[in-house]
């Protein structure tokens, strides 16, 4: 689809990550690192997975149940391993505190933990979006498009791109959310982050249902708006929360 | 970490479920890889490809317009289309062929939106008015009679001698199921199929547009090959033959629109076929040597390109060169030509039409014998008639060059037609196995077998029981049928594979193809196709008598004289006395000096020269073609806007988030 259509694809997978990039991440050289390790470490969740399901695919079926099976799993395993991720978070707290103990300097803020899992949460939907979408779109800058049976209405590269987006919009605020369920222990936030990303996964089995790419990618869409929303609101509340502490200091 | 990649990819596919199927035939495989995916989104479609040639004064058949490749969306083309909305790939039917083409040379308002062709063949062939893109008289310069306008090829449109700026392609049958699958998808403006067309000659990157500049610069090559001739028995080749020649030929090399598709089943392989079986029959019988005459038989390639291979041969008999040792022109008293002879079946049995050329006194003879034959042939009836007067002369045929080049030579061909071809598909892609008959070949065989023989005989006494004796082997003639006009099995049959390993074991094509190797006359050329390969080993085994303790070889003989059959076989070959030589065929106005071909002029005293239009294939790089979907340009532009959108978007989303926040978080 030419080069045009190609760069568009990928802006419109990574548009969010980028602007995330360039106006919060890129200004402070740690969250940079914590980008990239979080990228590294949810990589190799995905590799992990992948050599663990590697004896059961090609999954030759046209039903639908095997399929769940693996998202069960996988996201299964995903969250399981995103506690420790968060364990692993706060050791790293625990240690740059000690430091700026030592060096007399103040510690971390509240916005600054945020931001850490902001990154965090980027980290794990770049890694997402750069697998899942960018490793196929190098034939999308050639002259042909391609369109899949089961949705002959939608380009595949665009409904990649689509599923692409949402997914990083949902990885990215869930790791906020997630982390400031486990922090402060409040159970609604932390079964939201599992849940959230178990129901946008069964959404993408609706694109194996002919013509369901039309019903599927739309409701993912929702599925980011609605994490998106529920973490601006629980990062609102806790900065005026906080504040509010604060100031009756 | 390319392997990874793969189990991701799988993974993803399942993650986000929406499995990609490839498009192949409809069925239902998942594609597992990028690879995987380019491979179902740019279709290659089998077919064969219309190409370049040059001649003196131009060039014909087709070739990208440039250096690049062509794209341009798939078009039917519908009865009653006065002109093309723009450039686009015309898809026709076999049917539509050759008013298309007739059409495209005179509108040019048509044929400017014309990017390119591809041909679908129909499955069952209804053309029951016949097809030839060959002209109605073909090669009629070279004829020895001045009424060039007399048609023999009723059909004939001259389609394949026009000049087309676009590629053309004919679909293989095995890319029709492809083809309808996406041709038959939604009609909706996008996307779009588009098939790309790589036919990138080199004589029109180069700019060289005739045979002589084209040679020279060395972008493209003559066309040529190997013609064979074997004697029967052998001659001893110290000493030139004393006895008068009784010379049988058959051309083997047929043309079509395109190159790859010249199967020429009734013209001229069913002649072939006869004549090798007719050899076959002949070297059963026992006293040949004692004949009054010698028999010598030649097959002869690039006959459809200027009788290449005729007038070649005339020419080293002339120079006494080494490819033709044994014999001399002066001695060929008889020329018996086979013909087209596949379709004479008719009422209560065959009929042949003995068309005469030259000397009266002479073909007076050969009549005489084929009358001879087929009464002895009785209850076979297998009937031969003189041609008609009213025809002007013999048909299009080798025997034309022989006339031109002496005119006191006499010959006759034989043919299963009378004033015009039968042969409704003379020369296109069409003339395959079913359109000749077995029955047929097989008695034209039985008949020239014993007319030779009588031939032969001279003016001794008949032996008549020798002469019912020769019988033909009509599973021969079958297996001929199977292994050179067919598919299935084509070369790799066992009859071929007993003497050589073509390189293409496929579908057999009797386009004669371009000369590559230098004509130094010598009996071990380099690159002989597979056909003349065969013809050379058949011919020798057949017109053998075999040494006792035959010895095994792959290349020489030990005894002069001797030659090795079946050598390219993987037990080896062995020797046997045989006269069979390989004669180079090209154009008698070409020389090879300094690794360039040279154009010479025409020679005043051969009046075939001056017609000759020395034709020449262009040199090409690589002949693809592949089908594809497209987006139309504007979606393009609207996926790269969404993108933009979605950054900037997203990015101003973020800038208010973080002004928000801050005004939250007063900080000292």
């Amino acid at each position: 689809m030419t080069v045009a259509a190609g760069v568009g694809y990928v802006l419109i997978a990574l548009g969010p990550a980028l602007s995330l990039l360039a106006s919060v991440i890129a200004k402070k050289p740690f969250l940079i690192l914590t980008l990239l390790s979080s990228t590294l470490f949810w990589l190799i969740s995905l590799i992990i997975l992948a050599g663990a399901w590697r004896a059961f695919l090609p999954v030759k079926s046209t039903e639908l149940w095997p399929y769940s099976i693996l998202i069960l799993t996988s996201v299964g395993f995903q969250e399981g391993i995103r506690i420790g991720f968060w364990r692993l978070f706060k050791k790293m707290e625990d240690m740059l505190n000690a430091f700026a103990d030592r060096v007399s300097k103040p510690r971390l803020f509240l916005t600054d933990k945020m931001l850490l899992a902001l990154a965090g949460g980027l980290g794990h939907g770049l890694a997402h979006a750069v697998f899942f979408c960018l490793s196929l779109l190098t034939p999308a800058f050639g002259p042909a498009t391609f369109y899949v049976d089961k949705c002959p209405s939608i380009p595949f590269f665009l409904i990649s791109a689509i599923i692409a987006l949402g997914f990083v919009i949902i990885h990215t605020f869930s790791m906020v959310i997630a982390f400031n369920g486990y922090t402060e222990g409040k159970r609604k936030d932390q079964i939201f982050v599992p849940f959230a990303h178990l129901i946008a996964a069964l959404i993408t089995l609706i694109n194996l249902v002919p013509g369901g790419c039309n019903i599927g990618l739309p409701l993912l869409c929702i599925m980011a708006g609605t994490t998106l929303y529920y973490s601006w609101q629980l990062v609102w509340r806790r900065l005026t929360e906080h504040q509010t502490t604060r100031s009756s200091d | 970490m390319a392997r990874v990649r793969v189990f991701l990819a799988v993974l993803f596919l399942l993650f986000t479920s929406s499995p990609v199927h490839g498009a192949d035939n409809g069925s239902d495989s998942v594609l597992e890889s990028v690879p995987d995916l380019e491979k179902a989104m740019y279709l290659n479609l089998k077919s064969y490809p219309c190409v370049r040639l040059l001649n003196l004064s131009g060039e014909i058949g087709c070739s990208n317009p440039g250096n690049d490749k062509i794209s341009a969306p798939i078009v039917r083309l519908k009865s009653g289309t006065i002109r093309l909305a723009r450039p686009s790939t015309v898809l026709l039917q076999e049917e539509q062929m050759r008013d298309f083409f007739l059409r495209v040379s005179g509108d040019l308002e048509f044929s400017k939106n014309v990017a390119g062709v591809l041909v679908e063949p129909s499955e069952t062939v209804n053309m029951s008015s016949g097809f030839s893109p060959a002209d109605k008289f073909p090669q009629s310069a070279f004829a020895p009679y001045s009424n060039t306008s007399y048609e023999w090829n009723l059909p004939g449109s001259g389609i394949m001698w026009n000049k087309y700026d676009f590629p053309v392609f004919l679909l293989a049958e095995e890319s029709i199921s492809t083809l309808k699958e996406i041709v038959g998808e939604r009609n909706e403006a996008s996307p779009e199929n588009v098939a790309e067309f790589d036919l990138v000659m080199q004589t029109t990157k180069l700019g060289t547009h005739d045979s002589e500049t084209c040679l020279k610069e060395q972008t493209c090559l003559p066309l040529g090959g190997y013609s064979v001739w074997s004697s029967l028995p052998p001659i001893n080749i110290s000493s030139t033959v004393t006895k008068p020649i009784v010379f049988a030929v058959a051309s083997f090399d047929s043309a079509s629109f395109f190159r790859d598709r010249s199967l020429g089943a009734d013209s001229p392989i069913s002649g072939l076929i006869a004549l090798l079986t007719a050899v076959d029959a002949l070297s059963h019988v026992n006293h040949l040597k004692n004949l009054k005459k010698q028999l010598v038989f030649a097959v002869l390639t690039g006959e459809a390109w200027g009788y290449l291979g005729s007038r070649q041969f005339l020419q080293e008999l002339d120079l006494g060169s080494d490819s033709i040792r044994g014999l001399s022109s002066s001695m060929i008293e008889q020329i018996v030509e086979i013909g087209s002879v596949g379709q004479s079946l008719g009422k209560g049995g065959t009929l042949f039409y003995a068309h005469a050329g030259g000397e009266s006194s002479g073909t007076k003879v050969i009549l005489k014998a084929l009358e001879d034959a087929s009464e002895s042939l009785g209850s076979d009836n297998v009937k031969v008639k003189k041609a008609s007067s009213m025809n002007p002369g013999i048909p299009p045929s080798s025997l034309m060059a022989f006339l031109r080049k002496n005119t006191s030579a006499s010959g006759i061909v034989l043919g299963d037609f009378d004033s015009a071809f039968s042969n409704k598909f003379y020369h296109s892609h069409l003339d395959n196995a079913s359109n000749i008959k077995t029955s047929s070949v097989a008695a034209a065989a039985a008949l020239v077998a014993r007319a030779l023989y009588i031939i032969a005989n001279g003016d001794a006494t008949l032996d008549l029981m020798a002469l019912n004796d020769i019988k033909v082997n009509v599973s021969l003639v079958e297996e001929l049928v199977g292994c050179l006009v067919t598919c299935e099995p084509g070369l790799s049959c066992e009859l071929v594979g007993r003497y050589i390993s073509p390189s293409n074991a496929d579908c057999p094509s009797h386009y004669v193809g371009v000369f590559q190797d230098t004509p130094s006359a010598s009996q071990k050329p380099s690159y002989v196709d597979d056909t003349s390969r065969f013809l050379w080993n058949f011919l020798a085994d057949m017109t053998s008598a075999t040494r006792d303790g035959t010895d095994s070889c792959t290349g020489d003989c030990s005894n002069v004289g001797d030659v090795c059959i079946g050598s390219e076989t993987e037990g080896g070959g062995k020797c046997v006395i045989s006269t069979t030589r390989y004669v180079p065929a090209y154009s008698t106005r070409l020389k090879y000096e300094n690794n360039i071909w040279h154009v010479l002029p025409a020679n005043p005293s051969d009046p075939m020269e001056s017609v000759d239009p020395v034709w020449t294939e262009s040199y090409w790089n690589t002949i693809g073609l592949r089908v594809y979907k497209v987006e139309s340009p504007l979606y393009d532009r609207l996926v790269l806007a969404g993108g933009v959108f979605v950054t900037f978007a997203s990015y101003l989303a973020v800038v208010i988030a973080r002004t928000q926040l801050a005004k939250v978080v007063k900080r000292d």
